[in-house]
């Protein structure tokens, strides 16, 4: 889970397609010290990267994996940061995310 | 698994996409005193969240897991509440949290 000493905003990407998933994650580690956490094949062709780290690292690697994103395949459909994530809300964001200790 | 001692009402949020799934999460679990009990992926891209609570916090929660998500990605399919799950849902809301 997030430890607090790397940051604990979160960043998510979300694309139609891997390609512009992989992009994304690239570019969003490139852009910024943050950690990618997770990538959810979602279904129906929906890819979500997840990225954690400090809020404006998160802020700014979000921002640069959008705008790569977007040029490639069938592209971006969303793009949103959560600055602190609730509590209740980590299970859900590390892999199968279900089972709930 | 409804714990009565938490309340029973059921919330339920489904979206197009993980992103606005969690953006409602987050914003329901901050609204109101709720607790996030399984996170689905259904298929066709299509993911729904579900809390419980007590039937006005689980009411308020819910709208405010709607509105959030709404403005995010390809947004929300379906906002509802059960106030009292009848006893034989139950076992389909855990089973869904252990699949």
């Amino acid at each position: 889970m997030s430890s607090e000493i790397n940051g604990i905003a979160l960043g998510m990407i979300e694309t139609r397609g891997l390609v512009p998933a992989i992009e994304a994650a690239d570019a969003m580690t490139k852009a910024a010290e943050v950690r990618l956490i997770s990538r959810e094949f979602v279904g129906g062709g929906y890819v979500t990267v997840l990225v954690r780290g400090e809020t404006g690292a998160v802020n700014a690697a979000v921002r640069a994996g959008a705008d790569a994103s977007e040029r490639v395949g069938d592209g971006l459909v969303a793009a949103h940061i959560i600055a602190r994530p609730h509590r209740e809300v980590e299970p859900i964001l590390s892999d199968s995310g279900n089972q709930k200790k």
